[in-house]
């Protein structure tokens, strides 16, 4: 019992920085219909944000977040207005969007590689190393933290979509982009800001990542599939679909590992990708099945 | 008043097609692909005069491209089915073949085919499934198809896990040793390029191209377009396939690594895309440029990081402002040269 009860605390810890990781890339895909591959190499950059401030001026990783959130979200917007913004006329749009973000990854890896190299790297303030013992069962400090940071910040962004205005304005955009520009909302600045937004999450899930997992440029390949299998699950633009969806496959995740071996419980987010898009492709909680 | 007889109208029309073909064959240049295959089946005489090794390399190289992407192509040219996902039939070409030549001795040249109809096989069952969906549900669905058959692959203890296996090397001199190969590559290019041809101008690649236009229309027309798909998915998976058969054995070991890493899988998406996809020669001309910018970004700056870096910038490039790709574009501007003219 005392193994079960230890597995789910890990999963469930995992999976708080997991739905951080998905909930930009569903943010983004609800607004702006991207797809966005680019997501993790972007959240790549943020962990060597937070990586380089703790290496050079051993400020700890959860203050340099908003460091990464700012960075991450400023070049969201220069990326905007390069890239996506002249996409958005295109034809065959969201299925374009999903190679140009795909070549983007690329870039972004490339760069990054070419800049920090491809070994791995990790940050390592003293909590990522500790852990909490409650009787038999031990959760790490590094990340609970990480989780329970993930999920304030995922609680402040619905708090945000929920009630203020702005957020309204983005709701509207994700339920009916042509009826909320009809009705005077500012499509394009919605989307600019939730763009921004959204990589500007994948900013501070980058800098809890640097202290969770080892990490290294080409690694967001791996990322991609498992934040794809977390936004699909949870249905493409749904938030609280996507924290769901990552809390119930991190845990699945942390059973396969334990009983199957490490390598497996990858494996488990990429057989749930590869399974919920045929069997039900708009996920628990999406509603748009234009997508399928 | 005059009577329309059915038959006329069919006779004038097939007629009137004809005469459309015949003015196309003219503007077609049929000699020079011939020319180019002959130029290259010669070129190893060179290796009497010197060491032209390296450049039966970019050749076969080259032409490993092609085949690999003229067959992507044929999915994702013709059908608009973008599949970033195809180096898994590299990897089941090239492991099938691989094993059976580890094992039995039989080269992978000859295995080649069957290699082809393996992978095609797998591609069929694949396309059963995955087909279902499209647009970026198909892209992601055939990522996430990688990335399965990578952990399989790695933790498949029969065929070597991650470390892979090695081949025996073949005992010719050093100056002919890579010469099966290239011809095995050049001949299989030939033939890829000639059956995707025959493939544009046939009724099931009309089909294909009327499925990437609009699929809801194609089938109220008619056409049954679950099956097109899925057999366009195998058809291209074989080239892929026969590709990886003959590769495992050139470089004389096989290893998830080598087939299934993204930019395998990337190059052939971007080859289509910077050549023109949907166009026969567009493939030909995308391999030929990329694998040159990869020599000059790997010789000029030496590290495979920059080279990931060129490789997604040139393709981002591609996509902004150039969709159609050469071929589409210089014949969309009516100034396609003749002798590129292979639709």
């Amino acid at each position: 019992m005392g193994e079960i009860i230890q597995i789910v605390i890990l999963g469930l810890a995992l999976g708080g920085v997991y739905a951080l990781m998905g909930s930009g890339l569903s943010l983004v895909f609800g607004v702006m219909r991207i797809v966005n591959l680019a997501h993790p190499s972007l959240i790549m950059g943020g962990a060597y944000v937070a990586y380089w401030g703790f290496k050079l001026y051993g400020v700890d990783p959860l203050i340099m977040l908003p460091v990464a959130v700012v960075i991450l979200a400023a070049t969201a917007v220069i990326l905007y207005k390069l890239v996506f913004e002249r996409e958005a006329r295109s034809a065959k749009y969201s299925e374009m969007t999903v190679l140009l973000t795909f070549a983007l990854a690329m870039v972004v890896e490339g760069a990054l590689g070419t800049a920090f190299t491809n070994t791995q790297r990790v940050t390592s303030p003293d909590y990522a190393t500790d852990a909490f013992f409650i009787g038999d069962v031990f959760i790490p400090k590094g990340q609970l933290y990480a989780g329970m940071v993930s999920l304030a910040i995922i609680g402040a962004l619905a708090l945000f979509l929920k009630y203020s205005r702005f957020g309204y304005a983005i709701r509207a955009t994700t339920q009916n982009r042509e009826a909320a520009e009809l009705l005077g909302v500012n499509v394009n600045l919605v989307g600019l800001v939730s763009f921004a937004i959204g990589i500007g999450l994948a900013g501070a899930a980058g800098s809890l990542v640097s202290f969770v997992f080892s990490f290294y440029p080409s690694k967001h390949w791996e990322w991609i599939a498992i934040l794809m299998s977390l936004v699909v699950l949870g249905g493409m633009g749904s938030i609280l679909g996507t924290v769901l969806a990552s809390l119930i496959l991190s845990v699945i995740a942390a059973f396969v590992g334990t009983y199957f071996g490490a390598t497996w419980s990858t494996l488990t987010f990429f057989v749930a990708l590869f399974v919920v898009l045929m069997v039900r492709p708009q996920g628990l909680f999406g509603e748009k099945p234009e997508l399928a | 008043m005059t009577s329309l007889d059915t038959n006329e109208v069919i006779t004038a029309r097939k007629a009137y097609y004809a005469g459309l073909a015949g003015e196309a064959d003219k503007g077609r240049s049929v000699w020079f692909p011939i020319a180019v295959l002959a130029l290259l089946l010669a070129l190893p005489a060179l290796q009497f005069t010197g060491n032209y090794n390296y450049l039966i390399h970019l050749v076969l190289f080259t032409a490993s491209y092609v085949v690999m992407a003229s067959g992507w192509n044929i999915l994702g040219g013709f059908a608009g089915y973008i599949s970033l996902g195809h180096n898994v039939f590299f990897a089941i070409g090239g492991y099938f073949a691989g094993m059976i030549f580890a094992r039995y001795g039989i080269s992978t040249i000859i295995l080649a085919p069957l290699a082809g109809l393996v992978a095609a096989v797998f591609g069929y069952v694949i396309g059963l499934i995955t087909l279902r969906v499209r647009g970026p549900s198909f892209i992601i669905s055939s990522l996430a198809l990688v990335m399965i058959f990578k952990i399989l692959f790695d933790n498949w203890d029969f065929v070597g896990g991650s470390n892979g296996l090695s081949l025996p090397a073949n005992d010719l001199p050093v100056q002919w040793a890579k010469l099966p190969y290239y011809y095995a590559f050049v001949v299989m290019a030939a033939f890829t390029v000639w059956a995707s041809y025959r493939i544009r101008h046939s009724k099931f690649g009309l089909g294909l191209r009327a499925i990437s236009k609009d699929e809801i229309k194609s089938e109220s027309a008619g056409i049954n377009t679950r099956f097109y798909k899925v057999l366009a998915f195998a058809i291209s998976a074989f080239f892929v396939g026969m590709a990886g058969a003959v590769w495992g054995e050139y470089l004389t070991y096989i290893r998830p690594n080598i087939f299934l890493i993204i930019l395998v899988s990337v190059n052939m998406v971007l080859m289509c895309i910077l050549g023109g996809k949907g166009t026969v020669a567009g493939p030909v001309i995308g391999a030929i440029l990329l694998v040159v910018f990869n020599e000059f970004f790997v010789a000029t700056l030496g590290a495979s990081e920059i080279n990931i870096f060129a490789t997604g910038m040139i393709m981002m490039l591609c996509l902004m402002f150039f969709p159609l790709g050469i071929v589409g574009t210089l014949a969309r501007l009516k100034k396609l040269p003749r002798i590129l003219n292979w639709d």
